[in-house]
């Protein structure tokens, strides 16, 4: 089979999955997690292989697949990997299996559409990843959110039905205006030559007017800037993360948040090219502003989901700040600084998962000493926690480094032009790295050490299943901190087409 | 007169007519009768069939010229009511199984409907008008299980309002009677172009009297209460065929005509007045089919709202939009557990924790909600862009921009539906299973096509 036809492979196995789900009794549960840990695992099987078969060295669309979806309205069923994707797909079906067998012990109630959710989602995030059409985009886009609604309202804590309304509305809104701005957008470029096309391509291809491009972009902002979360637009995050089921949590910090600043990457920057040029300092700020917030709030958590939520928008104002810097370096540093976060945040709220399992509270104060009761969770706890804080030799080290390192590259260039304010944004964001030590290192210090406390012991350490989880993620964070020339070099073309598209000015139609 | 053209081109009407007849013989001679609905289900099928063979063969004819006319558009518009009305018998299996009555009216109903669809002057516009909001009165009396007083309020203010809306129509045709001598629709298109005082006032009584059939704001508050008093079927009957058929003939009567300045904000304004106090009022219902009333205000607005598109994408939208609302609405009913009686059946906390006790009909009302919600990837999602794609292109960005912030305003409800299913407690599963064949079978009825369009809307898109 064609490499083409492998990726179509891959998006549509949940599909199959949740058909066959369906097909089975409920009472079978063993087969029922055989079959989500089958799927998940040949995706990854498929992705991985796909993954090393990408061409670093080729601009644009690699495995493609266009096909006229509705013809009348030039919307195609058109996907493909290229540099600014592959690796986020990459990621999504990295967590997918860990993300099923983690829910193994953790879901007892209705398990057949559990998984039936996890695998939908699965295929909406993958879809959104892959799209290469702004309507195929937007219907992933909004599938989304469906089964996530579920999976926090049927699965989740005390407060779970306020979490997931405020979830739903939050994005629900950013997505209707988004809407708008898609048809308006269309409409426009359609005008002088005729033609209705949703594709990626042939809307970067366009320009429009700046006053436009400053209303559309907003409208593509809001919506990805809630999904992603910034400051101000983050308030639905800690209740989600909260109140989410395990599953959720991770695939909602490892995955679903991505989708903001791809988003960011991969059409609102790029397609507003000039408003984004004008509106640099105010996402610079935002960014600066996230980290910085997201940070402090995290220092004063006393619920360890909590903690990791509110480290999530932290990090990815690191993403923000690495993309809007321009700068090669510092875009190919939000793009490992996204995958990073996936794996750490993904992996911490796994652990988080684990021991609330067995001591069934989240609250920081209960607990201390664990290092010398579970011993091995603690070892894989802390290395997290060090990758979270970026410790060299771990993923986070090269995202944010990268990140900051392109970010002062470009403050001090245009410092030198007279500007001091990229410059300022800069050296706050380095005060992140800071804080994010402070407030991991108090979780990890009151969690691990001190004295013992540890509610319904004696507690059991890990089972083979959950190490083989943690083994997986910490693996995956040491090889992107200690080898991440090759993922690099597969988004550097990305990265270069990204910053030309936003800086080089193109020639009005 | 050729009795053959009118045979043939009439050949819905007719079959219609003979199972009308064949009912009332049934009635007659048989004492105590038994399957009326499938009779019914017989001759509405073959009715349906009919008009899409008349569409598929693109039959053109004018058997009562200037009265009455046969075009592939007609035929196509008759074919998706007819169609609609399927499940909607399915549905009435149980409550009105063997009751005759029921089922000429809503034959008759249909009938009225095919004649407004088919409609070239005001004369049979308001033949069918009548032919298909008369035996809904009635319909509306009809109901099952012990809420007779409430369905006779229910259906006096229908009634009344009905009245009233006939009344400003036949003052509407005539004025334009008055002005231009015709009755013809195509004098009607020409009086909306030119700027006279008669014409416009003609214009403006004749839209309200489609608002108040259609149930837009401020002309809907006879809606919640004629589809709370109403039986499960019936409301499904109101809320599918009647608006559906009411919005076709809209369009015939408009039909690709440009809407002037004036017109335009009027038909954006209560459209979109309909879409947010329809989602908004949705909000606070606790009884099912009051919910689903003011949802489908909101929906009457969305679908005037096409009609500001330009002329031949309203005819598009306006009839996806009406398919894909049409089975949504069906497919929710369907999917609503059976209760000892009507008003039982109709409390929205009945539905709580559904989905432990009924996982099919839960996972049938979700997928109807979020389909009514206009989710993608669900067809609503698709009629609802549509709609707007078209209101965007003929230039009214902020009525666009207006219309979709309110039907943001209707997630919450819809969602809560399915919360109320699939996160909440319920009370314990009743007893012993229920015989669910026939709303298994209507739900699939519904589904299939709701799929179909799901996965391939380019399919009916294209053609159209």
């Amino acid at each position: 089979m064609a490499d083409a036809t492998w990726l179509n492979v891959m998006l549509l196995l949940p599909v199959a999955g949740v058909a066959l789900l369906l097909a089975l009794p409920s009472l079978k549960e063993d087969a029922i997690r055989a079959v989500a840990l089958v799927v998940t695992l040949a995706q990854f099987v498929i992705g991985g292989a796909l993954y090393l078969r990408f061409d670093a060295a080729t601009v644009g669309l690699q495995f493609a697949t266009h096909i006229a979806w509705i013809p009348a309205w030039g919307v195609q069923y058109a996907i493909g990997l290229d540099g600014y994707n592959v690796l986020l797909v990459l990621l999504t079906v990295f967590l997918g299996p860990l993300v099923v067998a983690g829910a193994f012990s953790a879901i007892r109630k209705d398990l057949k559409f559990f998984y039936c959710m996890v695998l939908l989602l699965q295929f909406a995030m993958l879809g959104a990843f892959v799209a290469q059409d702004l309507f195929l985009f937007y219907l992933f886009w909004e599938t989304m959110m469906i089964p996530m609604f579920l999976i926090i309202g049927i699965w989740g804590g005390e407060r779970r039905i306020y979490a997931t309304f405020k979830f739903v509305l939050y994005t629900a809104f950013g997505s209707i205006l988004m809407l708008a701005a898609i048809i308006y957008l269309v409409y426009m470029l359609q005008s002088p030559s005729g033609e209705l096309s949703f594709a990626f391509a042939d809307l970067t291809r366009a320009r429009l007017p700046r006053p436009v491009q400053l209303t559309l972009l907003s409208a593509f902002a809001l919506s990805f800037a809630i999904k992603m979360p910034m400051v101000p637009l983050h308030t639905w995050l800690p209740q989600a993360h909260v109140e989410a089921p395990t599953a959720g949590s991770v695939i909602l910090a490892g995955v679903l948040l991505k989708m903001g600043s791809y988003g960011f990457m991969k059409l609102g920057f790029p397609l507003f090219p000039d408003a984004t040029r004008q509106l640099t300092p105010l996402f610079m700020s935002l960014a600066v502003v996230s980290i910085i917030y997201g940070a402090c709030l995290a220092l004063v958590q006393n619920d360890i989901k909590k903690i990791i939520a509110y480290s999530s928008i932290s990090h990815l104002g690191y993403v923000m700040l690495g993309l809007i810097s321009l700068d090669i370096i510092g875009i190919q540093g939000a793009v490992i600084q996204m995958v990073s976060h996936g794996l750490t945040a993904g992996g911490l709220f796994l652990m988080v998962g684990m021991i609330y399992e067995r001591c069934h509270t989240r609250e920081l104060a209960a607990y201390g000493g664990l290092a010398r009761a579970l011993p091995i969770y603690s070892v894989f706890f802390m290395v997290l926690t060090l990758a979270s804080i970026g410790l060299p030799t771990t993923s986070g080290f090269t995202g944010e480094f990268l990140v900051l390192l392109g970010t002062a590259t470009t403050g001090w260039r245009q410092y030198q032009d007279g500007a001091v304010f990229p410059l300022l944004m800069s050296a706050a964001a380095v005060a992140g790295v800071v804080l994010s030590a402070l407030y991991m290192l108090r979780f990890a210090k009151s969690f691990l050490f001190g004295p013992e406390k540890l509610p319904h012991a004696p507690v059991m350490d890990l089972v083979w299943r959950e190490k083989l989880i943690l083994g997986a993620i910490v693996a995956a964070v040491f090889a992107l901190g200690l080898f991440p020339d090759g993922p690099m070099r597969k988004s550097e073309l990305a990265a270069q087409e990204f910053r030309a598209l936003i800086l080089v000015p193109r020639m009005p139609r | 007169m050729n009795w053959l053209t009118i045979a043939t081109a009439l050949a819905s009407e007719n079959i219609l007519l003979l199972g009308i007849v064949v009912l009332l013989l049934v009635e007659i001679v048989v004492s105590r009768p038994r399957g009326a609905t499938t009779l019914a289900l017989f001759f509405v099928a073959a009715a349906a069939c009919a008009a899409v063979l008349l569409y598929a063969t693109g039959y053109v004819a004018h058997p009562f010229p200037g009265e009455f006319s046969t075009d592939p558009e007609s035929s196509l518009a008759k074919s998706v009511v007819l169609a609609l009305a399927l499940p909607v018998l399915l549905l009435s299996r149980d409550d009105f199984g063997n009751n005759v009555p029921y089922h000429v009216l809503l034959l008759s109903s249909l009938y009225g409907a095919c004649l407004l669809l088919s409609a070239d002057s005001f004369l049979t516009v308001f033949l069918g008008l009548e032919l298909l909001s008369l035996p809904v009165y009635v319909l509306v009396l009809m109901a099952h299980g012990h809420a007779r007083t409430r369905s006779l309020e229910a259906a006096l203010k229908y009634l009344v309002l009905g009245g009233t809306a006939t009344a400003t129509f036949l003052l509407a045709v005539a004025l334009l009677y008055g002005g231009s001598g015709s009755l013809s629709l195509s004098s009607f298109t020409a009086a909306m172009v030119v700027p006279d005082p008669m014409a416009i006032a003609a214009l403006i009584l004749l839209m309200i009297a489609f608002f108040i059939k259609a149930a837009v704001v401020p002309f809907h508050a006879w809606a919640p209460d004629a589809y709370e008093g109403a039986s499960v079927p019936v409301t499904a009957f109101m809320a599918t065929i009647v608006k559906a058929a009411i919005l076709l003939a809209v369009l015939r009567i408009v039909g690709a005509a440009p809407l002037s300045g004036t017109l335009v904000d009027a038909f954006a304004i209560l459209p979109l007045a309909s879409i947010v106090w329809g989602n908004l009022a949705a909000m606070r219902q606790t009884s099912f089919r009051r919910m689903i009333a003011y949802s489908s205000i909101a929906h009457a607005g969305f679908l005037y709202y096409a009609l500001l598109g330009d002329g031949p994408g309203r005819y598009q939208a306006v009839l996806f939009y009406v398919v894909v609302y049409g089975l949504m609405n069906l497919l929710a009913f369907a999917g609503l557990p059976r209760g000892s009686d009507d008003a039982s059946r109709d409390r929205l906390d009945r539905l709580a924790g559904l989905f432990h006790r009924d996982r099919f009909g839960a996972l049938m009302i979700g997928i109807a909600m979020l389909s009514l919600a206009g989710i993608p990837p669900l067809p609503g999602f698709i009629a609802k862009f549509l709609v707007f794609k078209n209101v965007m292109a003929a230039g009214y960005t902020t009525y666009a921009v207006l219309g979709l912030v309110g039907s943001y305003l209707g997630i919450y409800f819809y969602l809560r539906v399915i919360q109320l299913m699939f996160m909440s407690p319920g009370e314990a599963a009743a007893g012993a299973r229920q015989d669910r064949g026939a709303a298994v079978v209507t739900s699939l009825v519904c589904l299939i096509p709701v799929l179909l369009l799901a996965v391939f809307p380019g399919w009916v898109i294209g053609r159209v």
